[in-house]
């Protein structure tokens, strides 16, 4: 099956290599650590995770995991789907490889919650990071959505007015919304830049049971993607500064190509 | 500069901002800034790189990333993405007709009752909107229904999912007034169910009164007769027993393996989950299986199944999402987890499941996540920073000081309420309004809220998070603007425009504030349950 390239062009087939490879890699390298802890008694756990620089074979399985993570994500970055509006700012490209990268994250909450419920309730033995590893991936799911819903330009804005407006009046607004977003993230950082680097230096973790870095992490991380949703903000003006007005309404929220896949459905 | 010029440029600064069309979460926390520049001065704000009061906007931002309830909100979503590409509506759609095809109204009277079912299995409402436009209205206009009653029906039943628990809407209310979420969805239970009622009551009428308004589809000869249809009914009630019996059964033998139905001194017994319940569980059994073979016939048994098992994935889907909390099993967030699961598990049973579904859910959750997200995000800032320099204090002394009756106030309330449905997504006016009107809600005199039976002063919070939601109910459909007739519009025939898709909705809205009204004026409907 051919399916139009995005970005990848020839390096699509090599990419899709490199994510299959390091896929089943991280996943032996899982296994192995898994069954090592079960009936070796390697008392290597998800503990050690957070300090991978102690045990070789933990630091192996996350540099592994990381590219598989990331090879994945730029991989189906490269397929566009029916539901999704085109790609044509130069930003785009950083902000649908991070969508992926989300997709991929809630399901793996949703796997971690799962996993969690199941061994609680079916064999009594809460697990201790379940809780706290989806709060970590679930924060950087919300600010990556947030930076696709900007690049598929579906944040919600209310058009009762603007539509109205005539053609040099709109441009007059959005060029006044990015520059009041692009100051809202300046203003942010200005605010905030002390703290996260002094987080993200200390290493500061959650104070719980598995203890993992989540204030280290998160709050860079929002200063960080604040910025990055400006640039994406910027690249759409750039990217729809010539093209022709649309009225919007509710119905712009479903996808005309989404409905026919729900007819199909519901025909047969 | 004192916080009324501050509350009064915020105001029209919105409306500005808003008005041409800037990201709803953007212009709030641009916003946000703007309150602490005008009540810093530029000075504060600026003298030190890094950090000074600005530093509250990111600390904000922080709060809703680690938010743990609200990690439910995109699981929901995936949720609800995933049902709307299953093959579970039509399925559920078939099995309901079947039992009431030769009732007048009969496919109104399923489209309501099958919107409240996936009103509890998921709470996105424009999904349903679009599903049931799908399914139920080209069978109601080919049978020459009423074209009003067939768009208000499928319209006003599809908005109940904000009502009946899950609810998206009952969640971010819960999280902005730190209101315990599992009460304000067992607060909501009855008035929704009233307000479905309402509008099942009102289709019957209407379709007694004008049979003309709902035909009845020809007979069919292989179709069974009432009472042949009863005793069917009644096997496939038991049959569902027994699945919910067996169950329960499987739960106690598990708490029996694993040793949870030691009682300890401080917790209650798992309720039908003892070694005591194990013989009443077995008998149920016995007797219902006594029952199907000896009194109903193994053949009526498989017809029954046949005509009923559309029905059987969304009770699970309830069952488990529904269960999970109510059963004391787990939290808001993880049973959504679970309802992903169920959903995607009963999707890859009927053969459904294929990457691209998988994809496009999730290429759905992640926008409409990012929207709903951004909007809190940029909303907790705004309020954050409004909280630093005193705004909600100064607004609740001015509504106190205007010496309104209290419920004056609260009518005042609803009407900023509705008003603002017609024009604001929902996301927008709960993040907004509500940290401003909730302090002045509970300072109102307890006794003087509702006409009939007061309320507990510890259930006024819920009481009106249930009153919001049924706002919102009205929001949905009112002109010019009410989401769910863009829904419906884009899957309606081409011939059925705007105008009355808005006219079939009057009669709804009536009833949507007739049960307004009903919950305003007895308040204590709310803390039936709870």
């Amino acid at each position: 099956m051919s399916v139009e390239s995005v970005w990848l062009g020839p390096m699509r087939r090599p990419m899709r290599l490199i994510m299959l490879s390091s896929t089943v890699a991280t996943g032996l390298i899982a296994l192995w650590l898994i069954l090592g802890r079960l009936f070796f008694g390697t008392g290597i756990g998800l503990k050690e995770f957070l300090s991978p620089a102690d045990t070789p074979s933990v630091l192996l399985a996350m540099i592994v995991g990381a590219i598989a993570l990331l090879s994945a994500s730029i991989y189906l970055s490269d397929t566009c789907g029916v539901v999704e509006s085109k790609s044509d700012g130069f930003f785009d490209v950083v902000s649908l490889v991070c969508s992926r990268l989300a997709m991929i994250a809630t399901v793996t909450v949703v796997l971690v919650m799962f996993y969690e419920v199941v061994s609680r309730y079916l064999f009594g033995k809460p697990t201790l990071w379940a809780n706290e590893l989806s709060l970590w991936i679930a924060g950087f799911v919300f600010l990556l959505a947030g930076l696709y819903a900007m690049q598929q330009r579906s944040h919600i804005r209310i058009y009762i007015i603007y539509d109205m407006m005539p053609r040099w009046l709109r441009k007059l607004s959005d060029v006044l919304s990015l520059l009041l977003i692009g100051s809202f993230a300046f203003l942010t950082v200005w605010g905030g830049f002390n703290e996260s680097r002094d987080k993200f230096f200390r290493w500061e973790t959650f104070g719980t049971a598995w203890d993992p870095p989540i204030p280290a992490t998160i709050k860079p991380a929002i200063l960080i993607i604040v910025v990055l949703v400006a640039l994406q903000a910027l690249s759409n003006l750039i990217a729809d500064w010539n093209k022709e007005p649309e009225h919007h309404s509710a119905a712009n929220d479903i996808d005309a190509s989404e409905i026919e896949a729900i007819r199909k459905i519901v025909k047969d | 500069m004192d916080i009324g010029s501050i509350s009064l440029i915020l105001l029209l600064a919105l409306f500005v901002l808003l008005a041409m069309g800037m990201p709803l979460g953007f212009a709030s926390g641009t916003l946000a800034c703007a309150v602490l520049a005008m009540k810093f001065g530029p000075d504060l704000l600026f003298r030190d790189f890094g950090r000074g009061p600005l530093a509250v906007v990111g600390q904000a931002v922080y709060r809703q990333m680690t938010n743990y309830v609200l990690i439910s909100v995109p699981l929901f979503i995936f949720m609800a993405a995933l049902l709307e590409r299953s093959g579970i509506a039509k399925a559920m759609y078939a099995s309901l007709n079947v039992w009431l095809s030769r009732t007048r109204g009969g496919i109104a009277i399923v489209t309501s009752i099958m919107a409240v079912i996936m009103a509890a299995m998921s709470g996105i409402i424009g999904g349903e909107v679009v599903l049931l436009g799908l399914i139920a209205l080209p069978q109601m206009l080919r049978l020459g229904y009423n074209q009003n009653l067939a768009i208000g029906t499928i319209c006003a039943s599809g908005s109940l999912g904000t009502m009946i628990p899950p609810s998206i809407v009952l969640i971010f209310f819960g999280l902005i007034t730190e209101t315990s979420i599992k009460s304000l969805f067992t607060a909501a239970f009855l008035p929704g169910f009233m307000l479905a009622s309402f509008f099942l009551i009102y289709i019957i009428i209407r379709t007694q009164l004008r049979p003309e308004e709902a035909p009845l589809p020809e007979p069919d000869p292989n179709d069974p007769q009432p009472l042949e249809k009863s005793i069917l009914f009644g096997a496939f009630t038991t049959i569902m027993i027994m699945g919910a019996t067996a169950l329960l059964l499987l739960r106690a033998l598990i708490f029996t393996a694993i040793g949870a139905y030691v009682v300890a001194e401080d917790t209650d017994p798992i309720a039908l989950g003892m070694v005591a319940a194990l013989p009443y569980l077995i008998g149920i059994l016995v007797a219902g299986a006594l029952l199907l073979r000896f009194v109903i016939g193994p053949d009526r048994v498989r017809l029954a199944w046949q005509m009923g098992k559309g029905l059987v994935a969304p009770i699970i889907v309830i069952g488990v999402v529904l269960g999970s909390i109510y059963g004391g099993i787990t939290g808001i967030t993880e049973a959504a987890a679970m309802g992903v699961v169920a959903v995607f598990v009963i999707s890859l049973v009927r053969g459904e499941m294929t990457f691209e579904v998988l994809r496009d859910s999730l290429i759905r959750t992640m926008k409409a996540t990012g929207t709903i997200i951004w909007v809190t995000v940029g909303a907790a800032a705004l309020a954050a920073a409004y909280t630093l320099v005193g705004g909600p204090t100064f607004v609740a002394n001015l509504i106190v000081g205007a010496e309104l009756p209290t419920m004056g106030v609260i009518l005042v309330m609803m009407l900023i309420f509705l008003v603002m449905g017609m024009f604001m997504d929902w996301v927008g006016i709960v993040l907004l309004i509500m940290p401003v009107f909730m302090p002045i809600v509970m300072a109102l005199p307890i006794e003087e809220l509702g006409f009939v039976g007061g309320i507990d002063p510890k259930y006024v919070a819920i009481w009106f998070g249930v009153v919001f939601t049924m706002n919102m109910q009205v929001s949905f459909l009112s002109p010019p603007f009410g989401p769910a007739a863009f829904y419906l519009k884009s899957v309606a025939p081409p011939y059925i425009s705007l105008t009355d898709i808005f006219r079939g909705f009057m009669p709804f809205i009536g009833i949507q504030l007739l049960a307004l009204l009903v919950l305003l004026m007895w308040p204590s409907l709310v803390s039936v349950f709870l």
